[in-house]
């Protein structure tokens, strides 16, 4: 549950101009069969029906540039391991589904908020390099654009620790049970 | 300020405000199952001396693929069971199982006010009983039951209200299809659907989880319903009989980040034609002439197309949208004395459900017809385990995701209600359930 974080990431860009990419779509369920993390990279977009072909012409890419709402449905963090596992380090979107959202920050993989104008002309990138830090990124050398991350999930998504997070909540949380 | 429901249950369950907007907010039950808590589980026993919140907090079950279908899903539900067992916790293992979404709420495991989340999508069907309900990851969940806490951007609040009495061959399977239709497949995200009416009053617990259940579908946190008579009566005659909740009501003049009001008696039988679930149609009615065309090539279908012209390979009732005793005796209502005429998967919400389906005899019903009725699980609804669509194929299915792949790769998938899918599976295409009634008296 823990990926190597990058405070640059940087790569080629695999477009997917469509909305509403869905978590079936990302990993299939009969792939969720592991208790843990690993695997499920060689079977990315397997439920994808041009997904194949998509990775196919995109070698190598770490930057998904994709519509809205992506990683509906399922609630399966078996989507961001399956991004993870096939180098994918950041998805660029107007929006994302709840869960998806969380469970990206939560893995290292950078959600990329942007006004659907700016995704479409981010479609047409050769390379992307995104400071995750400086909330910035730049598309083949332009001028930088400017995103916002969650200002909390930031550190789950640069460093990991979101458990270490909670569990230090434990003595607060615990007091206010007392207390309810 | 007046508040909505949710808003009084949010409120009551937070611990602290975050930076940016955030909240971390308690967690009176976690809900876990053999696909998605191993993972985290595992990192709690290496990482936090498998040290959890408090285990009576958490009610396991193995419900995805069970019982195991090779050696992966047996490991694990393995590691579910040992887990379990080593911290305590309610298990419940093949044979007393049930889906999550089924079995939580028959037993008595939740009650109006509570604050509930499980690594399952789905779980915002809980939010029929006037719980806050709500699906999240595998790390998410390992923090609530490490910790007893969620970090949550609190949700607005959209109130649909559902105005008059849905016709009699209108179900809740066809209002919560209409809902996504209504306000897209995305509209709810971001929302809370705080559903009130005299449509929803009128619908029993049974019918209520089956509206709440897709709400996630139009990308909603969860949908909720206030508690009532109908939810005392539920929570009164289950194993559990929980009794000292209060039934939180929404405030009179509450405000509401958006409101939406729809008319109960215009809703009709529908089934989805595309690629999500907000792509339906009634199935009177036709593809529509706006069809997305990647939808439709998924589905090789064309606008236009009669609904009930489209011929299936297979048929499902089943899932957590539609699974428990009401949507059986449905089905059975149309099947009776009938014959299916392509392979027919009815698979029962829980072991409970299995057996009271069993004591009125619904099973031989379903198995005269030439159906295969089978244990409870997840079932053909995610292509995980049994049933599993070939590519190219069409299902008709009680469920509730219609994505691409969704129930097998290349596999198609239309969404319906219970007696819709079994007058389809007798007709081997989608149908409405009036055509077998009419049938009937045209073979008299």
């Amino acid at each position: 549950m823990t990926g190597t974080r990058h405070m640059i990431v940087e790569g080629t860009v695999l477009p997917i101009p469509r909305a509403n990419i869905d978590t079936d779509q990302i990993i299939p369920a009969h792939y969720l069969t592991r208790i843990d993390a690993d695997g499920m990279g060689e079977h990315l977009f397997e439920g994808m029906p041009d997904g194949a072909d998509l990775l196919a012409r995109h070698p190598g890419a770490a930057i998904i540039v994709t519509g809205e709402n992506f990683g509906c449905g399922s609630s399966r963090e078996h989507a961001a391991w399956a991004l993870l596992g096939r180098g994918f380090r950041a998805v660029i979107a107007p929006s994302f589904a709840r869960i998806f959202h969380e469970n990206a920050y939560n893995n290292g993989v950078v959600p990329v908020i942007l006004p659907q104008e700016t995704v479409d002309a981010l479609m047409s990138a050769q390379t992307i390099a995104i400071d995750v830090a400086g909330e910035t990124l730049r598309a083949d050398g332009a001028e930088p654009i400017a995103f916002a991350l969650d200002p909390l999930r930031k550190q789950f998504v640069l460093g990991g620790g979101f458990l270490k997070y909670l569990h230090a909540k434990i003595p607060a949380v615990r007091a206010w049970e007392a207390a309810r | 300020m007046k508040r909505s429901l949710f808003d009084k249950i949010w409120d009551a369950h937070v611990v602290d405000e975050l930076p940016g907007g955030n909240a971390l907010v308690f967690m009176d039950l976690v809900v876990a199952h053999e696909i998605t808590t191993p993972p985290g589980a595992i990192a709690i026993e290496k990482e936090f001396d498998d040290e959890l919140y408090e285990p009576d907090r958490i009610v396991a079950m193995i419900d995805h693929v069970a019982p195991a279908k090779d050696a992966a899903t047996a490991l694990q539900a393995q590691t579910v069971r040992t887990w379990a067992k080593r911290q305590g916790i309610r298990f419940h293992d093949i044979g007393n199982n049930g889906i999550c979404h089924v079995l939580v709420p028959e037993r008595g495991y939740v009650t109006p006010g509570m604050s509930v989340c499980c690594g399952d999508s789905h779980t915002c069907t809980l939010g029929a009983l006037g719980a806050f309900a709500l699906g999240i990851g595998t790390t998410a969940q390992a923090g609530a039951m490490l910790a007893g806490c969620l970090i949550l951007q609190r949700p607005k609040v959209m109130r649909i209200e559902i105005t008059g009495e849905l016709p009699a061959d209108a179900t809740a399977k066809d209002l919560t299809l209409s809902v996504i239709a209504t306000i897209g497949f995305r509209g709810g995200t971001g929302y809370v659907l705080e559903y009130t009416g005299s449509a929803v009053r009128a619908l029993n617990m049974e019918q209520r989880m089956t509206l709440c259940n897709m709400a996630i579908e139009a990308g909603a946190t969860t949908g909720i319903i206030a508690a009532d008579a109908t939810t005392a009566a539920y929570l009164a005659a289950t194993p559990a009989a929980p009794a000292g909740w209060t039934a939180l009501q929404a405030d009179d003049d509450a405000e509401y980040a958006a409101t939406v009001t729809i008319d109960g008696s215009a809703i009709r039988p529908v089934v989805s034609w595309g690629t999500n679930p907000g792509e339906n149609a009634p199935v009177d009615g036709a593809v529509p002439a706006d069809a997305p065309a990647e939808s439709l090539a998924y589905m090789d279908l064309r606008p236009g197309q009669a609904l009930r012209s489209i011929a299936i390979d297979q048929a499902f009732i089943g899932s957590c949208t539609n699974s428990r005793i009401g949507d059986l005796r449905a089905a059975a209502a149309v099947l009776r004395g009938q014959q299916v005429s392509v392979p027919t998967i009815i698979t029962p919400g829980s072991q409970a459900v299995r057996r009271q389906a069993e004591r009125e005899g619904l099973h031989d019903i379903f198995q005269d017809a030439g159906a295969l009725w089978t244990h409870s699980s997840c079932g053909p609804c995610l292509g995980m385990s049994m049933g599993v669509l070939a590519a190219g194929t069409r299902c008709v299915s009680s469920s509730n995701r219609n994505f691409p792949g969704r129930m097998g790769d290349g596999g198609r998938v239309h969404l319906a209600a219970p007696a819709v899918v079994a007058a389809s599976a007798i007709l081997g295409r989608i149908a409405s359930p009036s055509e077998i009634t009419s049938r009937e008296v045209v073979l008299a």
